[in-house]
């Protein structure tokens, strides 16, 4: 059912806003970017979904006679794959970053990592 | 072959980066390929200059070949008008530059094969993104540019703190740009297609909620981006923290790709701009950002984070001159967008030249270093002066350009809101001014601390970029009607009538199929009010603040007796308690002040930077409690103001362009 699949995306997008503003754990902060990259793939790959349609591999004689040819959009999937690997590299860089921070001001309590400020 | 310049440009660069991850160690090859690198985009986008800005052409490339096929765009294409160059050409300027002082700057730091891999792929992302004719591709630009800016902030060895403010400006331009992929996907719902051109053909006059959604989404992530208020706080943090090469692309140059986006969203893709309630609240958001960065400014005590909110108030100008929809607001805008790139380029040059004798950035720490580096001190007061808008100098033309085409909006529509930006946006500057004057007092001039004596002029590697942006100041000071003509006229042309844009990608006559037209946004002549006059006014005011000096500054009140001690002539009584009402518990007050009570008892009397407009932050002492209890420097307030700004912007549009 696609729209499970925006009720679910939207879910998770509200769901990692919530642990930004609402956790102190650095580690869950970074959480809680992963989870707003999830909610928007999966927004991502809904979008290209059609209902009843085959993967998109064809020749060309099969793209000739147009009424076999009915499948799933291929370019949300292309996009939903370099998002995942961007988010992937954000969220290691956000953990490598964090345990710097732990190097440095022994916490990872977002309270008390706050030195700029003001 | 010119077709191929500007995927060149970008490829030249990101090629680059690898290949000094392999050559790694050998200092000198590292820095010949960097230079080479930068030197080579930089002329391959000047080449383009003629083409694109002289005779309005719009360069296309399709990657691979991939031509559009029966109306839709396939591949990923790189399309580049006027107003792409104008700012990958600023780009790629203000990377040659910082690249050139970072071989003096970041001479004898460690892992230096790391920072220029991830300078270069900074500088590909940026001159990628602007001339990048695929929203996707716009958003990965625009990740790319993220990281290397983190990790290049991250891998400040001399700040402690450089790691959290790398932390804060990750999570929030991650939040940024998951709203801007969230609005993409949104988008290609509706469009099924990424290209920036025939986006531009469909969008225009055919909204549903979706595509307001998507608007309201993508607008959050270049408002993140350019650093608008609320998202404003992590952007200063990192800027402050960062190598001052990198704080010079961070704040100059990085925030130009949110300004970019901006004027290439409401302008171009979704034609939003001239419905009013557009134009009311991007001028909106920059009015307050202008306010608020410069008051900001005003209590800092950092030399570094003094410049970088700044930036953020000088982006308060452009952004609110863009919001405008006037051909002089736009031209106003990218005007001061150069501007801004220019100066604030080389007021953080000069603050890392500071930094890197005297190995300190605070101001209260700092005074008289005009004796013993000249060449810095002239470079900030050029840079000083062009900021604060004082002629001859680029920043009064852009200013005088937004204030009068504020001025001119508010004739036009009669709206009394834009009578209030013409005012703020007058006192923004005069604030502006105050505080560099702040800045210049405390830093250069007054009396020289004893552990700077022997101080020494940075190197002539360094000083070059830094006397090269002072004469380009100057230069788009002097010659502003010339530089205006060639290069921002053809920009704001372009972004007003896009029918060149979508036929020079998507193949000539495409547009018509849509039944395009241009924006009208009034004349594009301007009337410059006599500079001159200003500047004849400027000289008579400076000539009687000169006199006023000179007869007051004479020595009034009796001088000391010999052999008497201050403290019997004036008595101790009450001096333990300072001006700012704050008891020294030795019961002696600082020696530092006592000068200004009475006799030369210090032998050190430098007013320090905290101490000027004293009296200004005491009268706004509530207004500065609660703004800087905003800035809590919590990673969490940042995203509790980020998801506030991200819902009113979406209830904003639903409201209003329903």
């Amino acid at each position: 059912m696609i729209l499970g699949n925006y009720i679910v995306s939207v879910f998770l997008i509200v769901l990692g806003l919530w642990t930004l503003c609402t956790q102190k754990n650095l580690i869950k902060v970074v959480l809680g970017l992963g989870i707003i990259d999830y909610g928007v793939n999966l927004l991502i790959v809904s979008a290209g979904f059609n209902e009843g349609g085959t993967a998109p591999i064809y020749n060309l004689a099969e793209l000739a006679r147009r009424e076999a040819v009915f499948f799933v959009d291929p370019v949300p999937q292309a996009l939903t794959l370099t998002s995942i690997v961007i988010g992937a590299c954000v969220d290691a860089m956000a953990l490598s970053i964090v345990i710097m921070i732990k190097k440095r001001y022994g916490t990872v309590d977002a309270d008390e990592v706050r030195r700029l400020r003001g | 072959m010119i077709q191929h310049f500007p995927v060149l440009s970008v490829m030249v660069l990101f090629f680059s980066a690898f290949l000094i991850e392999i050559v790694g160690k050998k200092e000198i090859l590292r820095n010949v390929i960097a230079f080479l690198a930068v030197t080579a985009s930089l002329v391959m986008l000047a080449c383009l200059i003629p083409s694109v800005m002289i005779d309005g052409q719009v360069i296309s490339y399709w990657m691979g070949g991939w031509a559009p096929e029966s109306g839709y765009a396939i591949g990923i294409g790189y399309e580049v008008d006027s107003l792409s160059l104008l700012f990958a050409l600023l780009g790629i300027t203000a990377y040659w530059l910082s690249c050139v002082y970072s071989f003096g700057y970041m001479k004898g730091k460690q892992n230096l094969g790391h920072y220029y891999t991830l300078f270069l792929m900074l500088a590909g992302a940026s001159v990628g993104f602007f001339l990048t004719g695929d929203i996707f591709n716009m958003f990965i630009m625009m990740e790319i540019v993220t990281f290397s800016a983190v990790a290049l902030t991250a891998a400040n060895t001399d700040k402690l703190t450089a790691i959290e403010g790398a932390f804060k400006y990750l999570v929030n331009c991650s939040i940024g740009s998951s709203m801007m992929l969230a609005g993409i996907a949104l988008l290609y719902m509706n469009c099924h297609t990424l290209n920036l051109a025939q986006l531009s053909a469909i969008l225009p006059g055919s909204f549903n909620s979706t595509t307001l959604l998507a608007f309201a989404l993508i607008l959050t992530g270049f408002c993140v981006e350019s650093a608008m208020i609320p998202f404003h706080p992590s952007f200063v943090d990192a800027h402050t923290v960062a190598p001052s090469s990198v704080s010079m692309i961070l704040s100059g140059m990085v925030l130009k790709l949110g300004v970019y986006g901006i004027i290439r969203l409401s302008y171009i893709i979704f034609r939003v701009i001239d419905t009013s309630a557009i134009q009311v609240m991007l001028t909106l958001i920059g009015t307050v950002t202008m306010f608020i960065g410069v008051t900001m400014a005003l209590a800092q005590h950092d030399f570094k984070r003094l410049l970088a909110f700044h930036s953020v108030s000088q982006l308060g100008y452009i952004i609110a001159a863009a919001g405008l929809c006037t051909t002089l607001g736009l031209n106003a805008s990218l005007y001061h967008a150069v501007n801004h790139t220019l100066f604030k380029g080389l007021l953080f040059l000069c603050a890392g030249a500071v930094i890197h004798s005297t190995g300190t950035s605070d101001l209260d720490s700092l005074g008289g270093l005009s004796k013993r580096m000249p060449k810095t001190c002239i470079c900030f007061v050029i840079g000083a002066f062009s900021i604060s808008g004082l002629p001859p100098f680029n920043g009064f033309v852009s200013k005088w350009m937004i204030y009068q085409a504020v001025y001119e909006k508010a004739m036009q529509t009669g709206n009394f809101f834009y009578v209030v930006v013409t005012v703020t946006a007058l006192v923004v500057s005069v604030m502006t001014l105050a505080s560099f004057v702040k800045v210049l007092h405390s830093v250069f001039f007054g009396q020289l601390r004893k552990e700077h004596e022997d101080v020494k002029e940075v190197s002539p590697i360094m000083l070059i970029p830094m006397g090269i942006m002072s004469f380009l100041c100057i230069f788009t000071g002097i010659f502003y009607r010339e530089f205006d003509r060639v290069f921002i006229n053809s920009a704001v042309t372009s972004a007003f009538d896009n029918i060149d844009y979508v036929d020079g990608m998507m193949g000539d006559g495409y547009s018509v199929t849509y039944g395009l037209a241009g924006l009208t946004g009034g004349n594009l002549e301007f009337s410059y009010w006599n500079p001159y006059v200003w500047l004849s006014l400027f000289l008579m005011v400076f000539a009687a603040a000169v006199l006023v000096t000179l007869i007051m500054g004479r020595t009034t009140g009796r001088t000391l007796e010999s052999g008497e001690d201050y403290d019997s002539a004036y008595g101790t009584g009450d001096l333990s308690v300072d001006f700012r009402g704050q008891t020294h518990e030795s019961g002696d007050p600082e020696e530092k002040y006592a000068v200004f009570f009475s006799g030369e008892k210090a032998e050190y009397s430098h007013a320090g930077g905290s101490d000027l407009f004293w009296g200004f932050k005491y009268n706004w002492h509530r207004y500065y409690e609660v703004l800087q209890g905003l800035h809590s420097g919590s990673v969490n307030d940042y995203s509790i103001y980020a998801v506030i700004m991200i819902s009113m912007l979406c209830i904003f549009m639903y409201i209003f362009m329903r």
